[in-house]
């Protein structure tokens, strides 16, 4: 058996789009509310989510034939809860004023049901390499919305791009009168349930089944 | 048979199943039963849970609400006559002022054709534009599900440019309906369905994506703030007496000036007189709940006087006794013609009663409390909309509760 | 698996996550703590020269760029509020003077006189930046804070060597509404401050941020245009501003520095 099978493949490709996290297992919906007002913000929480996931799913994985059944979700969570502070620290340390704004909703991540679902219910299963790819899978599938829902925020409520100016406000001698409810939660909820509607309008097998 | 109902019939043929047009099928029904009385009354699963016409019914809430409609097109021209500067008439700019030249109106507060005719000219494109954009969405989806057009709309219409500020750009008022129309309610599957008041979804859009255009007090009256005569403050009642430092009591303010409704203000909103009179009509023909609406006076005031009692040295507005709660803002309008909404209201009649209660105890908290949202009608209401299902499903189970024990009783007797 | 579950060895095992976890956790806290602390300081004083209008705001700027500024032109200090008079610079680490903890922490801090403000503890000692040209002090910036509409706003003011003309402002920690309040921020809202005079002729802080567009700064000097739809917050900045302008702020400090400079 090749080290990239058929596993390895599906566990990195499967999530990004039909088992998408958000879209199709309706997790992590909360902080992607918070954070996707900027697209530099979701760009710098999907990393940590990526990552997070990721390590995590390696390090679960590796001591998944050693870990006593009774206390596993105890050591999933301080391997999640380590590395999650590890990212806020070295966010601290080079992307300060970014971290002014996300650093309480990368603490949440250890809360975020992506990063435990995926180490509870993928890497105490299968092996490091495999957990790796489906931790990574996660991670885009995730930022995948996130970057979307993002997007669509950031250009209607502030007339930019990644901070780059493509709708000139019309405050500042432009044309474009910004749509102030998209800088609040509620469009975040909005754009995203319209995103998951989308998908599983697209992909009529993705819909639950009564 | 008149020309008209030949020519309507003629017309139909092509929309039946299996013709042409019939994908168009809603377009024409919706037509044809606005002009002639319906051949069928509303069947199957409506909100409407008696042999009243749908129809007949929203055409009564719409006539309920035209006193407020009069009061929006004459009260919008009034405060705009007043605060322009006559010195400065003629340098106005806008097709409106070019209309209101070529009628030969003129701009004098004194004459009620002049202000009725001033006002209508903000009152109606924004009727037209609510008519348009909300209309295509109902079409659309009448279009693409294969249902009706449904008349819920012209109520909805009929709402949502009332509690609108005059001055709202037509493309703000346009997204605004599409917003209340698509996901309010056709998201939901259409009247009946729907879980929030779509008018009042669509004020929420619009208030939070736009919100320099409807708070604040440049937007109440529909002059230039350059065309306005020296001291004028455009601020709602509401908006000023908030910011007041000086004690409620000293303000000076009439509550008959308020009653009436002569004063800045969203369009239909600012006369309690006028939605009392809309009151009374619903509550005659039955359509409006009266226990709602007794159930709002009864929160308002119960949680004003609770206020009163507490009392606050820093903010004045504990001091503000329940008659002038029920005068400022949207209270009345609200009250009476939103929060009494058969499909967003709960269904059981002491649910109705809570209901009402809850809402007027919500809109005296937000208004005395919350440092931002001065108008809290809109919140109370949408937010008890949303508890409605809550408060029917607690009543019910309630209900199922005390038969089983009372038939569980009798039967080990 | 029997020997996975014997409570001798879940103890241990569990001993051992939590030591690999615990050194990951500290190695990465403290190897980063100094670049971190660089970089609280760094985003403070970058939003000194933003104030006093050596940066232009939103403009990127490296610790070594802002290290050159603090060597050459701009020099911080403690000021004791209460008498206004500036601590000896040997005595007192300025730059790394914390005076958000200082003014939580009661050792180093009073109850505010009662104010409009919001301000509800005062520290001992406020930071005061000069900014010199020449040798001469050109501009002070001090620091401002107080309860907008959701929270806490936090600021620096740039005052001009006769200590009464606004050379700029700027909030960079504020949670008002986007758009409304939150024009704050907005440094070309922040810009219609510069030239206003922060004290009347009777040297009573009465500058104003009023309803709707004030006169250009020579002619309406003491008012500043508010922000539409946003009365709250714009009058929650006169208060905050009027309040640290007064002697219970940094009054006694910038009258001494009207009339002996930087000394």
């Amino acid at each position: 058996m090749s080290a990239f099978g058929k596993r390895e493949r599906e566990a990195l490709l499967a999530p990004i789009l039909a088992n998408n996290p958000i879209g199709v297992q309706v997790l992590g919906i909360c902080s992607a509310l918070a954070i996707t007002t900027r697209m530099d913000k979701a760009f710098v929480m999907t990393m940590g989510v990526l990552l997070v996931t990721m390590l995590a799913n390696v390090a679960v994985s590796l001591v998944r034939n050693h870990t006593p059944g009774s206390i596993r979700i105890i050591v999933q969570l301080s391997i999640i809860a380590s590395l999650v502070i590890v990212f806020d620290q070295i966010l601290k340390a080079t992307l300060y004023e970014l971290s002014l704004e996300l650093s309480v909703f990368v603490g949440l991540i250890i809360t975020n049901c992506i990063v435990m679902g995926r180490a509870e219910g993928y890497a105490m299963q299968n092996p490091p390499l495999a957990s790796a790819l489906d931790g990574i899978g996660n991670g885009l599938g995730y930022g995948l919305v996130l970057m979307l829902t993002a997007f669509i925020r950031e250009l209607l409520g502030a007339g930019k791009v990644f901070g780059f100016v493509v709708l000139p406000l019309a405050k500042d001698g432009g044309w474009y009168v910004p749509n102030g409810m998209m800088l609040i939660a509620p469009s975040g909820l909005f754009i995203i349930a319209g995103l998951i509607w989308l998908l599983k309008t697209l992909k009529p097998e993705l819909q639950d089944k009564d | 048979m008149s020309a008209l109902e030949r020519l309507l019939e003629k017309a139909g043929r092509a929309f039946e199943p299996g013709r042409p047009l019939a994908r168009f099928h809603a377009l024409f029904e919706a037509t044809d039963t606005f002009i002639m009385t319906p051949p069928s009354v509303t069947r199957g699963a409506s909100h409407v849970r008696d042999a009243l016409d749908l129809k007949r019914m929203m055409t009564i809430v719409v006539i309920a609400m035209l006193p407020c409609i009069f009061m929006a097109m004459y009260n919008t021209g009034l405060q705009a006559n007043l605060a322009l500067d006559p010195a400065k008439a003629a340098s106005l700019e806008g097709w409106r002022h070019d209309v209101m030249r070529l009628a030969g109106m003129g701009y004098s507060p004194g004459s009620v054709a002049a202000c009725l005719f001033h006002g209508s000219l903000y009152f109606l494109p924004l009727y037209i534009v609510t008519l348009a954009a909300g209309g295509f969405w109902e079409v659309l989806f009448a279009v693409v599900r294969r249902h009706e057009v449904n008349e819920g709309f012209l109520v909805t219409s009929m709402i949502y440019p009332l509690i609108l500020p005059a001055t709202l750009p037509l493309w703000q008022a346009a997204l605004g309906i599409s917003f209340g129309v698509v996901v309010a309610k056709e998201v939901f599957g259409g009247t009946g369905m729907n879980f929030v008041n779509p008018a009042l979804a669509a004020r929420a859009f619009v208030f939070f994506a736009y919100p320099a255009d409807i708070s604040g007090d440049k937007v109440w009256t529909a002059i230039p703030p350059g065309a306005a005569v020296d001291g004028f403050s455009g601020a709602t009642l509401l908006g000023e007496m908030r910011l007041l430092a000086r004690p409620f009591g000293e303000q000076g303010y009439s509550w008959m000036n308020a009653f009436v409704g002569l004063e800045p203000g969203s369009l239909g909103e600012t006369s309690a007189l006028a939605c009392l009179a809309g009151a009374a009509v619903l509550i005659a023909t039955g359509i409006g709940s009266w226990r709602i609406m007794v159930g709002a006076v009864a929160g308002t005031a119960a949680m004003a006087i609770v206020f009163n009692a507490i009392g606050s040295q820093t903010n004045h507005w504990y001091a503000v006794p329940f008659w002038w709660h029920m005068v400022l803002g949207g209270w009345a309008f609200g009250v009476a013609f939103m929060a009494t909404d058969p499909v967003t209201a709960p269904f059981t009649d002491k649910g109705r009663l809570i209901y009402g209660f809850l809402i007027g105890v919500l809109v005296v908290l937000i208004r005395v409390v919350n440092p931002a949202y001065p108008e809290a009608v809109m919140l109370a209401i949408l937010f008890m909309n949303v508890m409605a299902p809550l408060i029917d499903f607690g009543f019910v189970k309630a209900n199922i509760n005390r038969r089983a024990r009372r038939a569980g009783g009798h039967g080990q007797a | 698996m029997a020997r996975l579950e014997s409570p001798r060895y879940t103890f241990l095992f569990a001993t051992a996550v939590c030591v690999v976890c615990a050194l990951m956790v500290s190695v990465a806290a403290v190897s980063l703590q100094p670049r971190q602390k660089a970089n609280a300081r760094l985003y403070m004083e970058k939003n000194v020269l933003v104030a006093a209008g050596l940066v232009k705001p939103g403009q990127d700027v490296t610790i070594k760029e802002v290290e050159k500024y603090f060597e050459k032109d701009v020099s911080a200090r403690l000021v004791d509020l209460a008498s206004g008079e500036l601590l000896p610079a040997d005595k007192a680490d300025a730059r790394s003077y914390d005076q958000r903890g200082a003014r939580s922490d009661p050792a180093t801090s009073r109850v505010a006189p009662a104010n409009t403000a919001g301000v509800g503890r005062l520290p001992r000692y406020g930071v005061a930046y000069f900014v010199m040209k020449g040798g001469q002090p050109e501009q002070v910036v001090i620091a401002l804070e107080g309860l907008g509409m959701w929270g806490t706003v936090y600021g620096f003011m740039s005052l001009d060597r006769d200590g009464r003309t606004v050379r700029g402002l700027t909030y960079y920690d504020q949670k008002e509404t986007p758009g409304l309040g939150g024009e704050i921020g907005n440094p070309a809202w922040q810009a219609l401050w510069k030239g206003r005079r922060a004290y009347d002729d009777q040297g009573i802080p009465r500058l104003t941020v009023i309803k709707g567009q004030a006169g250009a700064p020579d002619k309406d000097p003491l008012r500043v245009d508010g922000m539409s739809g946003a009365t709250i917050t714009s009058n929650a900045i006169t208060r905050l501003t009027q309040f640290w302008l007064s002697d219970d702020g940094y009054g006694k400090f910038l009258r001494r520095f009207r009339e002996k400079g930087a000394g």
